[in-house]
């Protein structure tokens, strides 16, 4: 049986690891080495979820952007969830993905959304303070991840997936 | 429909097609409105097509319209393929068929690759920068807050070593005062005797060492500590008679301590000091005199006290007048017993209190230190509330401890049962945001530097999750900025591997009785 497939898009600002966080959900490798990304990358994965049938996520890594062009746009259409990346280390990172969401519910006023506040592993030069990340839990998924160890990355996923499929 | 080529013969439109064909590496797939493939034209092998099983493809290209309608052309320019290359797709509605195109884009996709990455990388490194520069600033605030924080902790050493100075002499002085009553009792028991002299010998010398070194421990750049005081001058000189009489007489010397009283004004000085000044010059006249006497004559007289220390010992030689003062240097005395720290201390602490020390000495013949000091200013009595805070009590206090060290968390699981508290250990930092969750004990403590999530990272995740709980992070690096990483992370207090026990014992009592910011259960999101 065809698993049922649902488009995930990734947005945030450049270098916040997006490509990294797909990397590690999809094909649990990390790579130390920054590569921009250009346009999109797509790929996909089957999520089983408790008591439920198998989902698959096809996952859009868009090229960064801290403001969302009309490139930006025609690979958001059809897509159901959004997974918003920020760096922990750049709080101006945080700031623009708060801005794609804006941007993006325009086009996509239903779509399943949370945010990965990346490189947990680099918590020590986070400038992202926890006071900011326990107000934004009140209207928003918050994940901590690291692409490089792995932590949170499954849970972001699992969680964007288990509401899709509610 | 309006052909490509209207004005240029056929043939050349043909040519230009074939040319334009081969040079995006054009892929055409017709399909049905249901997404079966009916034609395949192209180069499949560079997109990762296996035309002998479309199957995989088909499905990978139904993914990339995902959402999208069939019905409508679509553009999506530069998706990268599974097989790692780059295509502008195309999506072409044809009635009850559509066409999937795909052009070449790897070339014009690794251009504009490396223009975004330098720029990328660039605004990353300007980003880095500005953030280098910010740190700096930190930097040099925190160096100055350190060396002010460095001006405090060398008041609180000297505040230490003045009370660690008086700690010493009380139970010495008891020791003076038991000798002194045992040898009169000892009666004609000449080897009695002779064992409680040897007991004062070294009871002086160590009393003698170790007010030098406490004095010794102060930096020469300190401000003086001094505690001017009323002092009775009679029961200065008795003290003194009482402790190195017994010395001279035992070596056959003379030895006497006269006080005159000429002013009807109370003497102020610290004690302290002017009894470590006239010990230590009385102490190196006994131990450099074999014959004679050693005398000591103080007056207070005009609001100045001067002292006369004199002997007939050993004397200092010329070439050694200039060194006398110098620490650990014991100048014509040397090979002598002694750490070379009085005369030093001497005139350290006469300098202190603005006085004057001079000294005449022949080689043979003795030596005679002279001592002036003016009258100290008094100061106000301390206040009654700085007494120290009575400890809390931590009986029934809980706590989680979180490090993957056992024999660690074994000695803290110990350390803070004594200290009254329940303690739940755990080994890594996942169990620990959990089980703080769920426990919400009085305290955590948690190890820094955990395998897989660190303890900093929990601390975050706890903390971002309006996680109010006492943290207390523990860590082997002692550095400012370790501290500062933890303590921005979100922990309330920061202690250093190995630990301190007393350091450790304070911020226990401190983050337990602290206890919980908002009460109820925190507001923590799970």
């Amino acid at each position: 049986m065809t698993a049922h497939a649902h488009k995930l898009c990734m947005l945030g600002d450049f270098g916040v690891g997006k490509t990294s966080l797909v990397a590690r959900f999809v094909h649990s490798t990390f790579s130390e080495k920054y590569l921009t990304t250009v346009g999109v990358k797509v790929d996909s994965k089957e999520v089983a979820l408790p008591g439920r049938a198998t989902m698959k996520l096809v996952v859009w890594d868009i090229a960064g952007r801290s403001q969302l062009d009309s490139l930006n746009m025609t690979y958001l259409r059809g897509a159901s969830a959004l997974l918003l990346v920020a760096d922990g280390t750049r709080e101006r990172s945080l700031h623009a993905a708060l801005n794609l969401l804006m941007q993006s519910r325009t086009l996509l006023p239903d779509a399943v959304v949370a945010l990965a506040v990346n490189k947990l592993d680099l918590v020590e030069q986070w400038e992202v303070a926890p006071a900011a990340l326990e107000e934004l839990r009140r209207t928003l998924p918050v994940h901590e991840t690291s692409a490089r160890s792995g932590a949170g990355v499954e849970a972001a996923f699992a969680d964007i997936a288990t509401r899709l499929a509610e | 429909m309006t052909p490509a080529f209207p004005s240029v013969p056929s043939r050349v439109s043909d040519y230009l097609c074939e040319l334009f064909w081969q040079r995006v590496r054009a892929l055409l797939l017709t399909f049905d409105a249901g997404w079966r493939l009916r034609d395949l034209r192209g180069d499949a092998i560079y997109y990762g097509v296996d035309g002998s099983q479309p199957e995989k493809s088909v499905q990978m290209l139904r993914d990339l319209f995902l959402g999208l309608s069939i019905d409508e052309p679509q553009d999506l320019p530069f998706v990268e393929l599974a097989n790692g290359t780059s295509a502008h797709l195309h999506l072409i509605p044809d009635r009850d068929a559509f066409h999937v195109l795909l052009l070449d884009a790897a070339a014009e996709r690794d251009r504009q690759r490396a223009t975004q990455q330098i720029g990328n990388e660039q605004a990353l490194a300007s980003q880095a920068k500005s953030k280098a520069i910010g740190q700096l600033k930190q930097i040099r605030t925190e160096l100055e807050r350190q060396h002010a924080k460095l001006e405090e902790a060398h008041a609180l050493k000297n505040a230490l070593i003045a009370t660690l100075s008086h700690e010493f002499r009380t139970p010495l002085t008891s020791i003076f005062g038991y000798l002194q009553l045992a040898d009169r009792r000892a009666n004609d028991d000449a080897s009695l005797h002779e064992a409680l002299h040897a007991v004062r010998r070294n009871a002086t010398y160590l009393f003698t060492l170790a007010e030098n070194l406490l004095e010794y421990g102060r930096s020469d750049g300190a401000a003086p500590l001094l505690n001017p005081t009323p002092v009775d001058l009679e029961a200065l000189a008795a003290d003194l008679d009482a402790m190195f009489r017994p010395l001279a007489e035992e070596k056959g010397l003379d030895f006497r301590v006269n006080m005159k009283i000429d002013d009807a004004e109370q003497p102020v000085f610290d004690e302290i000091r002017l009894r470590q000044i006239l010990v230590n010059l009385l102490s190196n006249a006994v131990r450099y005199t074999r014959h004679g006497e050693v005398a000591a004559e103080i007056v207070w007289r005009g609001e100045e006290l001067s002292a006369v220390v004199s002997d007939t010992g050993i004397g200092i030689a010329a070439a050694h007048r200039d060194t006398v003062f110098t620490p650990f240097n014991r100048g014509g005395h040397a090979g002598r017993k002694g750490a070379g720290l009085g005369l030093s201390i001497v005139r350290r602490m006469v300098d202190q209190m603005h006085g004057t020390l001079v000294f005449e000495s022949e080689v043979g013949r003795g030596s005679a230190f002279r001592v002036t000091l003016p009258r100290g200013r008094e100061r106000a009595a301390p206040r009654a509330d700085d007494a120290i805070a009575p400890r809390f009590w931590l009986q029934g206090r809980s706590i989680l401890v979180a490090d993957d060290d056992t024999d660690v968390a074994h000695l803290l699981e110990a350390l803070l049962g004594d200290l009254g508290f329940r303690v739940r250990v755990v080994g890594d930092a996942q169990s620990a945001v959990v089980e703080a969750i769920a426990g919400r004990p009085d305290v955590l403590l948690i190890d820094v530097e955990l395998s897989g999530l660190s303890g900093n990272a929990a601390v975050y995740k706890l903390r971002s999750r309006g996680y109010k709980g006492r943290i207390v992070t523990l860590s082997a690096t002692a550095t400012n900025e370790a501290r500062e990483a933890a303590l921005r992370a979100g922990a309330d207090h920061y202690l250093t591997k190995p630990l301190n026990v007393e350091q450790f014992v304070h911020v226990m009592q401190q983050a337990a009785s602290a206890g919980w910011d908002g009460g109820g259960d925190g507001g923590v999101i799970a």
